[in-house]
């Protein structure tokens, strides 16, 4: 063979290269957007049904007496009992089951998320890791979604600031939350989806754009819900425990 | 094109039908092609550990 024909050989080649690249590109950055669109468009058309669905097999809320505890000191004072406080427990549904929406104002993101985190949840939107407890529970509630493909939920999640506001309504109400950190970890870390005192909500994705390499944390507290007053309880108990200890 | 279209045994009707079954599996296996690539791209953000 000839340098013109190898010449025309790796030409062409190098065109189906492209054009290879080009067609990967375009399924990535906007097939797998239009997909995702209308699999959210759907989803939140049924939300409100799915919502009570959900509600109806809610457990019942538990009511907690607490006793305002008596100072060392002062042995004799009497103990007081404090207005009860409600918790209203919820479990994680089905794998691909819808779980809530989750609303953050500052970076125009409305998103309905889901039940589990393998990819073909992923792919309908942020979904909720399975064993950690749902959005509006007590401990490190952890959504997961994608950054660059299928709808890009979390693109502009490395924008969030302290104190910026996540709103995640489930079947037992709005869970509003407020981010205290931002952390880029290793895929693997499994530190930051451990349990944490209070009410958390983790969120996860890739890091940095268009790469799976690293992943992009934004821990966040609870600051308002059905259940605050539980969480709130629940770290003055630690604080308490922490003390004695 | 046209050398793919030449060797595909049988007469015309047979040669269409081979090349569309062909097309077909070539499509299915840029799209799990793809689908692996993209988790290079983008895994869905999940912690793996």
């Amino acid at each position: 063979m000839d340098t013109r024909a190898i010449l025309r050989r790796a030409g062409w080649g190098l065109i189906w290269a492209a054009l290879l690249l080009f067609t990967f590109l375009a399924y990535q950055l906007f097939v797998t957007d239009l997909l995702n669109s209308r699999v959210q468009a759907e989803a939140k058309a049924d939300l409100e049904v799915d919502l009570e669905e959900r509600r109806v097999e809610l457990p019942e809320p538990e009511t907690i007496t607490v006793e305002d505890t008596v100072p060392e000191e002062e042995p004799e004072a009497p103990t007081t009992t404090l207005p009860p406080i409600t918790f209203i427990p919820e479990a994680a549904g089905e794998q691909g089951s819808t779980l809530g929406r989750m609303v953050i104002p500052s970076l125009d993101l409305d998103e309905v998320i889901f039940s589990g985190v393998n990819s073909e949840t992923l792919k309908k939107g942020p979904g909720h890791m399975p064993g950690t407890p749902v959005p509006g529970q007590p401990g490190n509630a952890v959504i997961s979604g994608h950054r660059t493909t299928y709808g890009r939920p979390f693109y502009d999640l490395d924008l969030l600031e302290k104190g910026d506001r996540i709103t995640v309504e489930t079947a037992t109400g709005l869970h509003v939350y407020e981010v205290r950190r931002t952390l880029i970890v290793p895929p693997d870390d499994v530190k930051v989806i451990q349990p944490l005192v209070g009410a958390w909500l983790t969120l996860t994705t890739c890091h940095p754009h268009f790469s799976a390499a690293e992943r992009l944390i934004i821990q966040a507290e609870l600051v308002e819900g059905p259940n605050l007053e539980y969480a709130n309880l629940l770290v003055a108990r630690d604080v308490e425990h922490e003390e004695n200890t | 094109m046209r050398r793919i279209w030449a060797s595909l045994p049988g007469p015309v009707v047979v040669k269409a039908v081979e090349a569309v079954l062909l097309l077909a599996v070539l499509l299915v296996a840029l799209f799990f092609l793809f689908e692996w690539a993209g988790g290079f791209l983008d895994s869905g953000g999940a912690i793996t550990g």
